[in-house]
């Protein structure tokens, strides 16, 4: 009952004080949202640098690297890149619940029925059939292709939005660089962050893709390699790289449990020992497999100008502190009077610690608000410097929560010391 | 009531000590009424913080009301002003900004009652100022004597024990002054136990008590005899010895 009513009247006092002195705490409001808004928008482009894609399964994803580089001199190994002999043996291998060999290409695409000739420049994963079910793809509507060959395509939420204005496009034709594919299956928007089957060559924080097709008939169509590959011998063309050694394809599995992890590892080594016996294998066998985690940390995709500017906000973030504090040591220094005269009343310590204490917090749940719209606006303004960070810069609900309780703690801590010096004036000295 | 057994309080400086108070030994009975006298800088607003609690004390045993104060924390000293004393200012510190009504309020705010227990004393302290109309005005918009009418009322809400008054009349008229006075005895009359530091002999005259600070000590002597209010202003002195025997007893 006092301490409801005690809360009350903390409150009309903290609203009380705040009318008194409005640009003051304008000034400590602006100062403490600008330092936590700053915070959290780099936090949030950290919190996406970090975070678990898939974590219904981040742990039963696993990315293969090989060590099959035909002569003693490899770039790096293992490779995360594969011939397709190898991406085959993966593909055949029924120890996986799914995998998924892919490279990665890109198409110009139209609506072959439409009128208009305007084509959309088209990311394309040419791909097994395991990819959709072991990425979790989420399907608008149809399914995903059945077989590694066929005239078929599935593709993503943002190209159907722009050729079909978002319509159920499933038996619709697209032209793909001259080529005539059937849509069997439309995902919704997807977004992993990172795109963690694609984390290499800088690629982790892309989209993903517009456009998903069987990987044979990519090959067969000559659909070139977008991302990094490697060979030996010269090719002309993705279209001969069936039989030599280029590689260009990464693969991964879904492997449920250690059991079918060492059975698959030991399937791998297997194979790379056959090469060796052939005198086809002159490195050390190294098969590695790493989880979705493992594979993203491996590749040092958090960003160091993030990081470092991430501490910086953080001090930053004290300096703030510090201001506000002095802000409202000033203001608790001209409010001598009311906190030597309520304790001459009889208000204890305590009673003026907990006023002043609800007073900042109220400070912080402001400061909070505004912290988090001024994050959104950082985010965005940096969008506009720098557009690579498009799908990086999310404030997810946990962010926000966060945002809010940096509010909330910065606040009650610029009030501490205030409070600490206000609290110990002489209660006489200011009353006559 | 008030009981103080040499009572010292120093102020220390960079480089000089005060003594403000030294060997200070008082005793108050309920239902007294106290005028302490003596030349500026003696010590009484000192010796009435001190009894007030609103200022540490370096030495000495104080008793209020049958609790021993020395050692007790800030929450027990705090619920003790709260609870038992009243203390009126020269200045008579309203917070400018808060109405009558919420003025005489506040020291209730941290008493725990409901709002109607202490709507109904606000009234009521108000009303024996009489100034039970003028709840929503602010300080600003009332005479002085009526703001130290508003500060009495305020000291009353809480019902204490003890009233604490420092110059109440100091920053007054003689007419203000008098109001004040009179309600302040009435308020005596009604059981209330007061001291008031005054530098007017009249008012010091007219109270059951006298005591005189110099140099930070009870002097042992009094100037002025306490008169008979209900005689008039003609009461005769008493003897130096026996203020002085009286005196010591007290302490
Ligand atoms: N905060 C302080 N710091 C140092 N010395 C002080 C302080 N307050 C009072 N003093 C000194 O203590 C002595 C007593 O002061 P006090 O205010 O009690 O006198 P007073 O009798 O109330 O005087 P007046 O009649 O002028 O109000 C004075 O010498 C004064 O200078
Ligand atoms: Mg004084």
């Amino acid at each position: 009952m006092r301490s409801n009513s005690m809360f009350a009247y903390n409150l009309s006092l903290a609203l009380k004080s705040f009318k008194q002195a409005p640009s003051l705490y304008f000034l400590v409001i602006l100062t403490l949202s600008i330092g936590v808004g700053l915070l959290c928008a780099n936090l949030a482009l950290v919190n996406s640098m970090t975070s678990d894609p898939i974590p219904e399964k981040s742990g039963q994803l696993f990315h293969v690297s090989m060590n099959t580089w035909p002569n003693d001199q490899p770039q790096a190994e293992p490779f995360h890149i594969l011939r397709y002999r190898e991406a085959m043996k993966i593909s055949s291998s029924d120890i996986p619940k799914n995998s998924a060999v892919f490279y990665a290409s890109g198409v110009y695409a139209r609506d072959s029925a439409s009128t208009s000739l305007k084509r959309f420049d088209s990311s394309v994963r040419a791909t097994t059939p395991g990819f959709f079910a072991l990425t979790n793809a989420p399907f608008a509507y149809g399914s995903g292709f059945a077989k590694s060959s066929g005239m078929e395509v599935v593709i993503g939420n943002e190209l159907n939005q722009k050729i079909f204005a978002g319509e159920n496009s499933v038996g619709k034709v697209l032209e793909l660089d001259g080529e005539l594919l059937t849509i069997v299956g439309v995902l919704k928007p997807w977004h992993l962050r990172p795109l963690f089957y694609h984390a290499t060559e800088g690629r982790a924080f892309n989209l993903t893709d517009d456009i998903y097709a069987p990987l044979e008939t990519s090959i067969d169509l000559g659909w070139s390699i977008h991302a990094r590959s490697s060979s030996t011998v010269s090719y002309q063309g993705v279209k001969f790289t069936r039989d030599r050694n280029v590689f260009y394809l990464q693969a991964w599995v879904e492997l449920e449990n250690s059991a079918q992890q060492q059975a698959f590892q030991y399937y791998l080594d297997n194979y790379s020992q056959s090469l060796k016996d052939a005198g086809e294998h002159p490195l050390a066998i190294l098969n590695e497999l790493r989880d979705v985690n493992a594979w993203l940390l491996e590749q040092n995709i958090v960003d160091q100008n993030v990081l470092a500017f991430t501490f910086a906000s953080v001090l930053f973030l004290c300096v703030c502190v510090f201001n506000a504090s002095s802000l409202l040591l000033s203001r608790f220094h001209s409010a001598k009077f009311e906190v030597g005269l309520r304790r001459a009343i009889g208000a204890s310590n305590k009673d003026m610690l907990v006023q002043g204490i609800t007073e900042s917090a109220l400070l912080g749940i402001v400061a909070g608000l505004l912290s988090l719209l001024l994050s959104w606006f950082f985010l965005k303004l940096s969008i506009k410097f720098l557009p690579d960070l498009e799908n990086l810069a999310v404030l997810d609900p946990k962010l926000l929560m966060l945002g809010m309780a940096l509010a909330l703690v910065t606040a009650i801590a610029s009030a501490l010391y205030p409070l600490y010096r206000a609290n110990r004036y002489t209660i006489s000295a200011e009353l006559k | 009531m008030l009981k103080m057994n040499n009572i010292s309080r120093i102020y220390q400086n960079d480089t000089i000590q005060t003594h403000a108070l030294r060997d200070f030994s008082l005793n108050v009975k309920a239902g007294e009424f106290v005028a302490v006298t003596g030349p500026s800088g003696s010590g009484k607003s000192t010796f009435l913080n001190v009894a007030g609690l609103l200022d540490h004390f370096d030495g000495g045993q104080y008793e209020l009301d049958g609790v021993s104060v020395q050692g007790l924390k800030d929450d027990e000293l705090s619920r003790l002003r709260n609870e038992k004393l009243g203390f009126i200012f020269q200045n008579y510190n309203l917070i400018p900004d808060y109405s009558i009504f919420d003025n005489v309020d506040m020291p209730l705010r941290y008493r725990g009652f409901s709002a109607r227990e202490r709507k109904r004393r606000v009234e009521e302290a108000l009303e024996k100022v009489g100034l039970a109309s003028r709840l929503k005005y602010l300080p600003s918009q009332l005479s002085g004597g009526q703001q130290q009418r508003v500060a009495i009322a305020r000291a009353l809400a809480g019902e204490p024990k003890i009233l604490l008054a420092d110059e109440p009349t100091g920053n007054l008229d003689s007419l203000m002054a008098r109001q004040v006075m009179e309600i302040l005895h009435d308020l005596n009359k009604d059981g209330a136990t007061i001291i008031m530091v005054t530098h007017d002999p009249d008012q010091a005259r007219e109270v059951s008590r006298n005591v005189q600070v110099i140099d930070g000590q009870l002097a042992d002597f009094k100037i002025y005899a306490p008169l008979d209010r209900t005689a008039g202003n003609t009461g005769k002195s008493v003897s130096i010895s026996a203020a002085v025997e009286e005196e010591m007893a007290d302490a």
